[in-house]
């Protein structure tokens, strides 16, 4: 067997009018026993000093057979017959693309020489990482080994490239079921955050879970193989879960217990609820009117309520005067304004806007806190990510995996625009965020309507890298999502893949050995595009060091929803295991629910050293029931002494 | 005879090969460039591995028939000079005829040495040799195992009936053994071997002569050999013309020498 990796002669290059060397693709045959595969880089040296670095792209194997028949014959047409003495001679033959000469110019065809199994050096070379790994501010980030031929090399990505400025953004594609994906984009967060160097500043992820429990146990250890520690430590990274990981999620519709997977008791306290109000919801109704119907008379009408009405002094035009705060002050205005246009008589029209315009935007808006229930709140009371006090190497999770799609689409599109402003302020307190979008086909598909969703999602791949807004998105099919946005991504990572995926428009650059590859790839393994690897190169990943989805749940099963009090005291004493449920069971008795949840919630975002002292001030103060005293009372005035000439 | 039986399982394959072509004259004389080459390819398992091989090349001219000065250039080519038999009168078709004489013998001398070699190190090996043992006969009495496999029919050593019932042989028939006489004082046993079906083709399709050096152990082999060379019949020489006669081995020891011949082709 021959074996490589430490700059031995495996192969020679090949060329006949046929099957020339060009200056981008050779050939070369090896032995019938070789650790060569597809994907395995290569060096070939000529004698004049020039170095040719590619990357085996197929290979074919033939014999001297000139046609099947000539078995046939040989066999006398029984193929259990005996055993042909001489194996047939065969052919080895591999077809490389390549990936630097040395030097760059003049580009020439590739010498017919030698061909060696690549060393961790020339890795190095093959892939220009000596410009960003060896160098003065080096700004490697691992993203996994290159193994072939006993070698074991790192690969890493150039952070400039993959957060910007130069390029950026991460794209990675991938059947479903196989854990690659998230497990991929999780060990490139902890590659980000062991290794971005202090040069290139500050990071934080958002992460939305759109699926299952898959992003909501990160901050807990996984279980790693031996394997796995080798390659950490092949790669200088330290298995660990992240240490700084924040959980956002919404209600259930019942406004207490949270509509997340990681709802066990040891682990709700450190989730906090994400609760928009109105003002939240309204600067983003593109996302809530572009499903159904673009209409400029309604787009007109929630300007105006925009503008001139939310949270401002407003008088209708019978007399009233609105503040407008939450959901409810809303539908006091809408009852207003219809009860004063029928008042009025025959009017349809209030403010130039149509009664039919005004009642359609009433009831998507009404329908909003319905649908969105949970996470939109009638009263008005918000807990809304930390903008503006974003922590480094800090991971903000979104679990929106409860919610349906267009409150999905709402909670992205808000969290990235505020993002997006955030870091255009520079103040968003970090100067680099990822954001990770699982499911791009689902909000940005390459067919379908234009929605909102889409358009941010264009505006961040195009424009991202100049604010520091890098997405890392993933999906089943690339081809099933924008063009523009996939191809805007300076990092293409794929797991194994479709093979009707394979077979679209988009994979015709890569060759059928590499298709099959693919197809077939195991996990923990990837093929990975960069603008500094001319070609794709296959690397190998260790499973993340953090809890995967399926063992956080089996480790931590999710709580049962439980009546309202009791979801109450639980998330409470999760701040605080001290508190006495049976005090805190007091202190909400007799209380309206909108003023429990506003306590609560007030308490889980301050969270504060006396737990229940701040829940039962945030309550208010009680109106004690009083009765009203008969004798001496001066809650009556008797009347002025008249005289009543009809008094009998 | 029965069918097709395994081969022993050591067993190499000697071919040679040989090239020439007139480089030019001095006057009449033909100036030859010649190159031969043997190589041995010892089996191991089912794959051919190289186990001897020799090559040379060579300028073939009459001596006697050029000057101290034009041997003194073709000296200076650094090319070896092999003197060859010169006509009583200059010939231009002839002397190249003799020329390509020594380059013959020259060759069958090469395979003496591979073969020599080769049954030095492996002296249990069966050697298969392209050919007849006559250019072999001091090996003969060393070397029980080594088998020549003749393919062309040219030279016939029977008559009449025992002719007929020679080249007629069925498939996967053989001869009696008969001896012949090599090299004036040695002699070999030989058999014809049918190794595939001649109806409705030639007489002499599939039909191959076997020598072996005279022992007694040749004539209580024949059959033995002549099965396991049924079983190499596969895999097929084909697309060779000679596919019928020719073993797939010999002929891959054709292939590597050809292949090393280079700019003679």
């Amino acid at each position: 067997m021959i074996r490589g990796g430490n700059g031995e002669t495996i192969g020679r290059v090949v060329a006949t009018e046929a099957l020339p060397a060009g200056p981008h693709q050779f050939h070369f045959w090896t032995a019938t026993d070789t650790t060569l595969g597809i994907g395995a880089i290569v060096r070939v040296d000529a004698d004049s000093g020039r170095r040719v670095y590619a990357v085996v792209v197929d290979g074919r194997a033939y014999s001297d057979l000139a046609t099947p028949l000539h078995e046939v014959v040989a066999a006398e047409g029984d193929p259990s017959g005996v055993p042909a003495p001489t194996r047939r001679t065969e052919v080895r033959l591999w077809t490389a693309a390549v990936l630097r000469h040395e030097p760059e110019e003049p580009v020439q065809p590739v010498p017919l020489a030698e061909v060696r199994l690549a060393s961790q050096a020339d890795v190095e070379m093959a892939l220009r990482m000596d410009g960003y790994v060896r160098c003065e501010q080096p700004t490697g980030i691992p993203v996994g080994v290159y193994r072939a031929g006993g070698l074991t090399a790192p690969v890493s990505l150039d952070a400039d490239f993959l957060l910007g400025p130069e390029s950026a953004h991460l794209n990675i594609s991938g059947v479903s079921g196989l854990a690659t994906k998230t497990s991929a984009v999780e060990f490139m967060l902890a590659s980000i955050f062991q290794r971005l160097p202090s040069h290139k500043g500050s990071v934080a992820a958002v992460c939305f879970n759109v699926k299952g429990p898959d992003l909501c146990f990160l901050d807990q250890p996984g279980e790693l193989t031996e394997a796995d520690r080798e390659l950490y430590a092949a790669l200088e990274i330290e298995p660990r879960p992240f240490d700084g990981v924040q959980y956002f999620a919404p209600f259930k519709p019942d406004g207490v217990n949270l509509n997340t997977l990681r709802s066990h008791a040891e682990l709700v306290g450190s989730v906090q609820p994400l609760v928009w109000g109105l003002r939240e919801v309204l600067n983003y109704h593109e996302v809530l009117l572009n499903r159904d119907d673009i209409d400029a008379k309604a787009d007109a009408f929630l300007d105006f309520l925009a503008d001139r009405v939310v949270e401002k002094e407003f008088r209708d035009d019978w007399g009233g005067t609105h503040r407008v705060r939450s959901f409810a002050d809303l539908e006091r205005l809408f009852r207003s304004i219809f009860d004063g246009l029928e008042q009025a008589g025959r009017s349809d029209v209030w403010r130039t806007h149509h009664i039919a315009t005004i009642r359609k935007v009433r009831n998507r808006l009404i329908n909003i806190s319905t649908r969105c229930r949970g996470l939109v709140t009638d009263d008005g009371s918000v807990n809304d990510l930390p903008f503006g006090a974003f922590e480094d190497r800090a991971v903000y999770v979104l679990d929106v995996s409860g919610m349906d799609q267009l409150g999905q689409d709402l909670v992205f599109t808000r969290v990235v625009s505020m993002l997006r402003e955030h870091l255009e302020r520079g103040d968003l307190g970090v100067e680099h965020v990822v954001v990770f979008v699982d499911e791009l086909n689902k909000y940005a598909p390459a067919d379908g309507p234009d929605t909102y969703v889409r358009k941010m999602l264009l505006d961040i791949s195009e424009r991202g890298r100049y604010l520091g807004l890098v997405l890392f998105a993933a999906q089943q099919f690339r081809s099933q999502v924008h063009r523009r946005i996939v191809g805007n991504a300076g990092t293409m990572v794929f797991g194994r893949m479709d093979m009707d995926e394979l077979a679209t428009p988009g994979y015709q650059v890569l060759s059928p050995a590499t298709k099959i590859k693919l197809a077939t790839l195991p996990k923990g393994e990837l093929m990975v595009r960069h603008p500094h690897f001319t070609q794709p190169v296959f690397v190998r990943f260790p499973r993340p060091a953090v809890m995967s989805g399926p063992a956080g749940v089996r480790r931590y099963p999710p709580a049962a929803d439980v009546p309202f009090e009791e979801a109450v005291v639980r998330q409470l004493a999760a701040l605080d295991r001290r508190v006495s449920p049976a005090r805190i069971k007091d202190s909400m008795a007799g209380r309206r629910e909108e003023d429990v949840r506003r306590a609560l919630l007030a308490t889980k975002r301050a969270r504060p050293d006396d737990v229940v002292g701040f829940f039962t001030a945030n309550l208010g103060r009680t109106v004690a029931r009083e009765q009203v005293r008969r004798e001496g009372s001066s809650a009556t005035i008797p009347l002025r002494q008249v005289e009543d000439p009809y008094a009998t | 005879m029965g069918g097709p039986a395994p081969p022993p399982e050591q067993t190499a394959f000697l071919d040679g090969i040989q090239r020439y072509a007139v480089e030019g004259r001095f006057g009449l004389v033909p100036v030859v460039r010649g190159y031969v080459a043997a190589a041995a390819l010892r089996r191991e398992g089912d794959r051919l591995r190289l186990a001897e091989h020799e090559a040379e090349e060579m300028i073939v001219v009459p001596l006697e028939r050029i000057s101290p000065g034009q041997r003194q250039a073709l000296a200076d080519t650094g090319i070896p000079l092999l003197d060859c038999e010169a006509g009583e009168r200059a010939h231009p078709v002839v002397d190249v005829q003799l020329a390509a004489r020594a380059v013959e013998r020259r060759r069958e001398e090469l395979e003496v040495a591979v073969a020599t070699a080769l049954l030095r190190s492996e002296p249990d090996s069966w050697l298969v040799v392209d050919g007849g043992l006559g250019g072999l006969t001091h090996l003969l009495g060393s070397a029980p195992r080594v088998l020549g496999l003749i393919k062309s029919h040219e030279t016939q050593f029977l008559d009449g009936p025992d002719l007929e019932v020679a080249v007629t042989l069925p498939e996967g028939h053989r001869s009696s053994v008969f001896a012949r006489r090599v090299g004036g004082r040695g002699s070999v046993y030989t058999w014809y071997l049918r190794l595939w079906s001649w109806e409705d083709r030639d007489l002499l399709h599939g039909l191959v002569r076997i020598e072996r050096p005279a022992t007694d152990a040749a004539l209580a082999e024949a059959t033995a050999v002549s099965r396991w060379l049924l079983a190499e019949r596969a895999p097929l020489s084909a697309p060779d013309g000679r596919w019928d006669r020719l073993l797939y081995p010999i002929r891959q020891v054709e292939t590597f020498l050809r292949a090393q011949v280079g700019g003679w082709w």
